[in-house]
């Protein structure tokens, strides 16, 4: 929880402030009782009619005082538990945006939404509700304990007997709420998913016909959501009651002692009175206190759920210092293998070879033979586990991430397009490019004609929210996007699939003036035969490496996928 | 100081003016509305009634109960302990015992009992809604962020059951107390009642001027947190976008702008709410204030008609009085935004769902497929429709070849003819019935369709294969995935069939898992067969071998394809070249090389 309410550190001083108009309000509160006193005994007793006036007046002014107090404490402490939520969401996301992708693939993209806003409400919540009441709770009940042994001891000591009992009730029903309400989260998460995943497969489902099966398999994930949830209230629903008991039994040992010490002639009916007043009000006390430790196994939960994103490590930090240069890259496998995070097998095994600057490099192989491995070791979105990669001559390991990628444009198999105009995505490519760059690239990637054939040109919505585009109108809008960029190196994993061969042609026609190395997967020879090397993987490894030409002399495999291809060659749209 | 009430901190005003008077004259209207939300969350809680008119009874017991405790310690302190008379007193104070004990229990009873209830009722909302999401048309996935959408799921539904688990109770004890306590009060002294009562009207006007504003400000904030939501499920979703092109700042920007916007509405929110207690306190106090002053002039002046003994008495339940006021009104507010919430989710139960109002349930379908002058445009204000006056005609086990330029309409045929759109103009006929008189269960649980971008759920390689047709046996599963040419890879892996596919993972690659799609396919035996770019990513080798497979599925169904590669499109029994949504060339292959049309063009550039 530390970790969390670090991030209300920054405004101890409003949290100061807001505490002392609610103690103000307290005070106000506490005397109050006072002034009624003084009332019927200045007043009404003695048959002074100006005194009643004149006390009534002074609380009258007294309660609009704590009135005001109570409002400057509501806007102080809106305002930074606000500022502290939105503190901690920023901080969040931001380290989220900074995860590697090793670290990003062990949080469900649902269970980040869930923490960023149900777990920062929880903890902003019990923040709110602590600069409320959180001083009130203890100050009536030690307040009170406090008065009732000055009115009487023995009266006191037995009303303050089973205190600690409840005392240690309320620590573990606190300690075991956190664990069940962490658990409550969980199935909330999972919740999250499934139905993100269901969104996602809304096709799948519906060409499936299996929308009533999805939601037997939901019902059961609900179903454990609810039975945990029933269990959490109910345990903490359990706590007022107990409370009841324990103080009502207090009340009553008190009642059953003053009647012996009364028949004993050891106590006066008044301090009775009072002892049984202050018992009533430590009753509120600790009713608050229940209220603040639901708020707190809750909040507990959260935080937890919390500091575990803001504990998560993050890739380098580093000063972005790169100039923009005009060379085309370069790019070096020294004797590289790899396996993803937390997997046994290597999907890349001693891997070694050399790109050129302004070189046409096409990589193939067949399905699941490490193409997209390799490649995403370039822009370094995952780190090789033996070996080297080196682009332009640095190791990447050395390279700043943002510097690296800021060389680089990469195309990545599945066009992902972001909710907003078809410029906005665009920009992300580079978010300083003049407007021409961003028509220029566009014409490259062979999709202006496209844009301006809309109804709304470049600022036609796209993305979740936005128009349906083809599958090859995609990818050109995801190429445009790396042109835009005006990298060294270009990286295009499998991104032409959908185009037909003459726009496919005209892409590369349109890239053929530009001084960029380009490193293309592909399943297609005929993009094959203009690239002025061809990298062949198969199972991971490198099973040939050379032009066209040379490999139909020498690579059986190639010549097998050359064959394939010849039989019918390709059609494209 | 004035600066500070208009901006506090900073903080620009959302709701205006117009807004407070918009809302003020739509206050009928929106009260006709919460009524209705209201009416149907009780509608939700049918199976419960019984169960919640005995928490109703139980809750009026505890209320008595709670004011029956105070009035016997009082009756002790009075009859007992004054008089010093201690006979029966034992008595007294086991009966006191008892109503604690009593209290206690029924107050666990009720809040056992309303937590199940509610959490059953949620749940039933729950599954109704997603229920009703797997009937909702794809046009209405089509336009929506996913995050908002599960925004309404959790968030919304969230703030619906912490409020009934705690506000029910609370609302009905706050009233049964309100009651008892305006009785004893009316039967102590009419006058002083009336007097306190006086602050009935203040308390309406103060909580009118707060609702006023929270209500359109909870409103204002759950849209903002769907918002907010909607955009993290993007960004993350889409991180590998992000991170290669070195955009994180961009993305924490574009989020810092959501969540300030959520930040500001949540300020005024958590303010005016806030004030809520305040403004009780403050009545409580002048209540107070107006029974001692009043009471005491009275007792002054009047000689008898008031005494000390009851204005202390009155002072006590004048308090006990405005307790629940101020109950109820901080419940109002949970209330508020628990029906905010319960509007956002009744909206999307609201969204009709696909008609689904074909009569032919049961029918073997034979393939036969006609479309017939078929129209249709994704939106209204498209300028060209995206397939137009189309029509060809498929015999029950031919296959066909879609071909043609991006954005030529080949997948939205595919699309109406799994009915996830419906035709503008035109009809799509199935076995000689218009395909709208099918029920949508009827087509689609006969026809395989295999989706462009090939989608696998975070399961095992085993459970989505066999999601094609869920009785098939693991024999079978194995068999399909042989056929598929997909078995060799997935025995690589250390778990074999049963890996679990994590999708943010990246060691499954594009093309193994349309090997899995295609896997999944074949296990069903439909009648007719969608292949839509299946095999796109699967390198050519892989896809020679699994060809045959294909090709032997296809035969004796209707089978529609879409692909690029010359073998693929060869084995099919006619091909359609469509161009701008109509229909370009249509015939075999020799036919069409005959035409030397567009087909001829494309073959031998």
């Amino acid at each position: 929880m530390l970790t969390v309410y670090r991030y209300a550190m920054k405004y101890k001083w409003m949290i100061v402030i807001a505490l002392i108009f609610m103690l103000i309000e307290l005070v106000v509160e506490l005397i109050q009782p006072l002034f009624i006193q003084q009332v019927i005994d200045n007043g009404i007793m003695v048959n002074n009619v100006d005194n009643v006036i004149m006390y009534l007046l002074i609380m009258f002014g007294v309660s609009v005082v704590a009135f005001l107090a109570g409002i400057f404490n509501t806007y102080f402490t809106s305002h930074l538990t606000n500022m502290f939520g939105y503190d901690l969401r920023l901080a969040i996301f931001t380290r989220v945006q900074h995860f590697t992708l090793a670290t990003l693939s062990k949080f469900s993209t649902s269970s980040l939404i869930t923490r960023m806003t149900q777990d920062v409400l929880q903890t902003e919540m019990l923040l709110f509700m602590s600069l409320r009441i959180l001083f009130r709770a203890p100050l009536l009940v030690i307040g009170s304990l406090v008065m009732s042994f000055i009115v009487n001891p023995t009266l006191g000591l037995y009303l303050s007997m089973l205190t600690p009992v409840l005392a240690i009730f309320l620590f573990f029903t606190a300690r075991k709420g956190a664990e069940i309400f962490l658990r409550v989260q969980h199935w909330l998460d999972r919740i999250n998913r499934f139905i993100q995943q269901n969104l996602e497969a809304v096709r799948l489902i519906k060409a499936n016909d299996s929308g009533q099966y999805e939601t037997g398999k939901f019902s059961k994930v609900a179903a454990k959501l609810r039975d945990d949830t029933i269990f959490a209230l109910r345990l903490m629903e359990s706590i007022l009651p107990v409370l009841l008991i324990i103080m009502n039994g207090s009340l009553l040992l008190v009642l059953w002692v003053a009647s012996d010490l009364l028949q004993a002639n050891e106590v006066a009916v008044g301090e009775i009175v009072a002892v049984i007043n202050y018992a009533l009000r430590m009753q509120g006390g600790f009713s608050m206190f229940a209220f603040l430790i639901i708020a707190s196994s809750r909040a507990k939960a959260s935080s937890d759920r919390i500091s575990e994103i803001l504990h998560s490590p993050i890739s380098k930090e580093d000063k972005n210092t790169y100039e923009p240069s005009q060379q085309a890259g370069t790019v070096k496998f020294d004797n590289v293998s790899f396996k993803y995070p937390n997997t046994g097998r290597y999907v890349l095994k001693n891997i070694s070879f050399e790109i050129y600057d302004n070189e046409n490099f096409v990589i193939m192989g067949g399905t699941g033979s490490g193409k997209s491995s390799l490649i995403s070791l370039i822009p370094k979105m995952y780190e090789a586990t033996d070996g080297t990669v080196t682009v332009n001559g640095k190791n990447v390991s050395d390279w700043p991430t943002a510097d690296l990628r800021q060389t680089i444009g990469y195309v990545p198999q599945r066009a992902i397009l972001f909710t907003g105009s078809i410029y906005d995505n665009l920009l992300w490519g580079n978010l300083h490019a003049e407007e021409e760059d961003v028509f220029m690239s566009s014409e490259k990637a062979q999709i202006h004609d496209n844009i301006m054939n809309f109804d709304d040109t470049y600022d036609t919505p796209v993305g979740q929210m936005g128009v349906t585009l083809s599958g090859g109108q995609k990818q050109r809008l995801s190429i445009a996007r790396a042109l835009v960029r005006k990298p060294s190196i270009l990286i295009l994993d499998d991104s032409t699939s959908a185009l037909d061969v003459r726009t496919e042609n005209n892409l590369w026609g349109a890239l053929e003036g530009e001084n960029v190395t380009r490193i293309v997967i592909t399943q297609k020879i005929s993009t094959a035969e203009q690239a002025d090397r061809v990298l062949l993987l198969d199972d991971g490894e490198i099973s040939a490496l050379g032009s066209h030409e040379e490999l139909i002399r020498t690579s059986a495999l190639y010549r097998e996928i050359y064959e394939s291809q010849q039989k019918g060659g390709h059609i494209d749209e | 100081m004035s600066n500070f009430f208009t901006r506090p901190f900073g903080h620009e005003r959302i709701v205006t003016k117009e807004d407070i008077v918009k809302t003020k004259q739509s206050n009928k209207n929106k009260a006709d509305n919460m009524g209705q939300t209201l009416k149907r969350i009780w509608q939700f809680m049918r199976g419960e009634r019984k169960r919640l008119y005995f928490i109703i009874s139980l809750v009026i017991v505890t209320s008595l109960l709670s004011i029956v405790g105070p009035f016997l310690v009082g009756r002790i302190v009075d009859y007992y302990f004054i008089p010093r008379a201690f006979d029966g007193l034992f008595r007294i104070l086991i009966i006191l015992l008892a109503t604690y004990v009593l209290l206690s229990l029924t107050t666990f009873i009720q809040a056992y009992l309303m937590v199940g209830l509610s959490q059953r009722t949620i749940y039933n909302l729950r599954h109704r809604l997603f229920e009703h999401m797997q009937e909702l048309p794809v046009t209405f996935y089509d336009k929506r962020q996913h995050g908002e959408l599960m925004s309404r799921m959790t968030n919304d539904i969230e703030t619906l059951s912490q409020t009934m688990n705690s506000s029910f109770i609370q609302f009905t004890t706050s009233i049964v107390t309100l009651i008892g306590t305006f009785s004893v009060m009316l039967y102590l002294s009419p006058l002083l009642t009336f007097l306190t009562a006086m602050i009935i009207p203040l308390l309406i006007i103060s909580v009118r001027f707060i609702t006023n504003r929270t209500g359109p400000l909870y409103k204002i904030r759950q849209r903002r947190t769907g918002e907010l939501n909607g955009y993290i499920e993007e960004i993350v979703s889409g991180q590998e976008i992000v991170k290669v092109f070195s955009q994180e700042d961009r993305a924490v920007e574009n989020f810092e702008v959501r969540a300030k916007n959520l930040r500001e509405v949540t300020f005024w929110a958590n303010l005016y709410s806030g004030f809520i207690p305040k403004v009780m306190n403050m009545l409580n106090n002048i209540s107070f204030t107006i029974v001692a002053g009043a009471g005491g002039i009275l007792a002054l002046t009047t000689n008898g008609l008031v005494t000390v003994g009851t204005i202390v008495v009155f002072a006590e339940y004048a308090r006990q009085f405005t307790r629940p006021l101020a109950d109820l009104s901080n419940q109002l507010n949970q209330v508020l935004s628990a029906i905010a919430g319960a509007e956002r989710v009744f909206q999307i139960l609201d969204t009709e769902a696909e008609s689904d109002d074909g009569s032919i349930t049961n029918k073997t379908i034979q393939g036969h497929i006609e479309f017939n002058n078929v129209t249709f445009s994704y939106s209204k204000t498209q300028q060209h429709p995206t397939i137009k006056n189309l029509s060809f005609e498929v015999k029950s086990g031919e296959s066909v070849a879609l071909i043609g330029a991006t954005g030529a309409g080949k997948t939205t045929v595919m699309q109406l003819l799994a009915r996830f759109y419906e035709t503008d103009q035109g009809e799509i006929r199935v076995d000689g019935e218009n395909i709208k008189d099918y029920s949508r269960s009827a087509i689609r649980s006969q026809t395989a369709f295999v989706l462009q971008d090939p989608y696998l759920f975070e399961a095992t390689i085993r459970e989505n294969i066999r999601y094609g047709r869920l009785t098939a046996t693991d024999d079978e599963v194995v068999e399909a995935a042989k056929t598929a040419n997909a078995h060799d890879f997935i025995m690589t892996l250390e778990q074999g069939y049963d890996t679990v596919l994590d999708l943010d993972e990246g060691f499954i690659s594009q093309g193994q898992k349309q090997l899995i799609s295609i896997a999944r396919a074949l296990i069903t035996d439909p009648a007719i067969l969608l292949l839509d770019e299946a095999t796109s990513s699967i390198d050519t080798i892989t896809e020679l071998k699994i060809q045959e497979s294909l090709e032997r599925l296809m035969k004796g169904r209707t089978s529609i394809i879409i692909a690029h590669r010359l073998n693929t499109i060869k084995a099919v029994d006619r091909i359609f070249v469509l161009d701008q949504g109509e229909m370009l060339e249509s015939g075999t292959e020799d036919e069409l090389l005959q035409l030397q049309g567009k087909y001829y063009d494309m073959v031998n550039q």
